[in-house]
């Protein structure tokens, strides 16, 4: 019997499936629900708003910096996502006759690739979400805290 | 009369406080001036002294000799129809609806916010609506 080693992706929280509605608890984005799609195998969990219900796009993020809560959306097959995309390019190093020459293009922000897998991630999540009642709007809101209301004694 | 219930042998009690609250139990004999001795063998609450403050009495009551062993309490008990008898009571109900708030998860926080939002808009436009014609 042939041993392989796979390396393993960091142990998922049993609180959190593909489809689970997650808070998220830093980042620019905090206290916003969001839909977790899977786990990379970076370990991290991609996570998508949708991006037209509450402005979070595929992104990464770490499940220690999430609220895992009870609802679950019933998500169909989504296209293959892996780390890849989320690398970040690194600035092209300039030699020294071309130090003092600014031929930098102006790069968009969001990479066009990004974008259309975005539309499409979202084209298949959102119906996903709309099945189910008030489940838009509760992921338009955000998760705070108020008087008399204590995370320890809440349940998720 | 001032009062309309009282603790007696066979008085079917609601425990408040301490380890077995939320369950209700059967007075079978009193110990003292502040102590019962009480038994819930269908709630699971065992033969035991509990204090007066930490009980509240119902209005349900069984007829049982003082003392009588846990086999009997049982028999008298189901023989009764206790259980289904106090699920109907408004504090069985009270109960309940805490331990099911406590239970809410996020989501159905979040319904329930939504819902009393409305309800409330709903009463107070129909207010100001006979307020108005009035």
């Amino acid at each position: 019997k042939a041993v392989v080693s796979t390396q393993s992706t960091g142990k998922l929280r049993g609180s959190i499936v593909p489809g689970s509605v997650v808070i998220l608890l830093a980042g620019v984005h905090r206290g916003k629900r969001v839909v977790v799609l899977k786990q990379l195998p970076s370990g991290l969990l991609l996570v998508s708003g949708p991006y037209k219900i509450n402005g979070v796009p595929l992104r990464r993020v770490d499940q220690a910096y999430v609220i895992a809560t009870s609802t679950v959306v019933d998500l169909p097959a989504l296209p293959e996502i892996g780390d890849a995309i989320f690398k970040r390019k690194g600035k092209p190093t300039k030699n020294e006759k071309e130090m003092f020459i600014d031929n930098t293009t102006e790069e968009p922000k969001i990479s066009a690739e990004k974008i259309a897998l975005q539309k499409e991630v979202d084209a298949l999540v959102v119906p996903a979400v709309k099945k189910v009642a008030m489940l838009q709007s509760y992921l338009k809101s955000k998760f705070t805290l108020s008087k008399g209301v204590y995370p320890h004694d809440l349940k998720f | 009369m001032l009062y309309q219930r009282y603790i007696e042998i066979g008085r079917v009690c609601y425990i408040r406080l301490g380890d077995h609250a939320g369950k209700t139990c059967v007075v079978v004999d009193m110990v003292d001036q502040k102590h019962l001795l009480v038994d819930g063998p269908e709630t699971g609450v065992p033969r035991c002294v509990l204090r007066l403050n930490q009980v509240a009495i119902t209005d349900l009551k069984i007829t049982i000799p003082r003392g009588c062993k846990t086999k009997k309490v049982r028999v008298e008990l189901t023989k009764a129809n206790i259980p289904a008898k106090f699920a109907k009571t408004s504090l069985a109900k009270k109960a309940a609806a805490k331990v099911a708030k406590a239970n809410l998860g996020d989501f159905e926080r979040f319904q329930v916010r939504v819902a009393k939002t409305l309800r409330n808009r709903k009463i107070r436009t129909t207010v100001r609506k006979m307020k108005k014609s009035s």
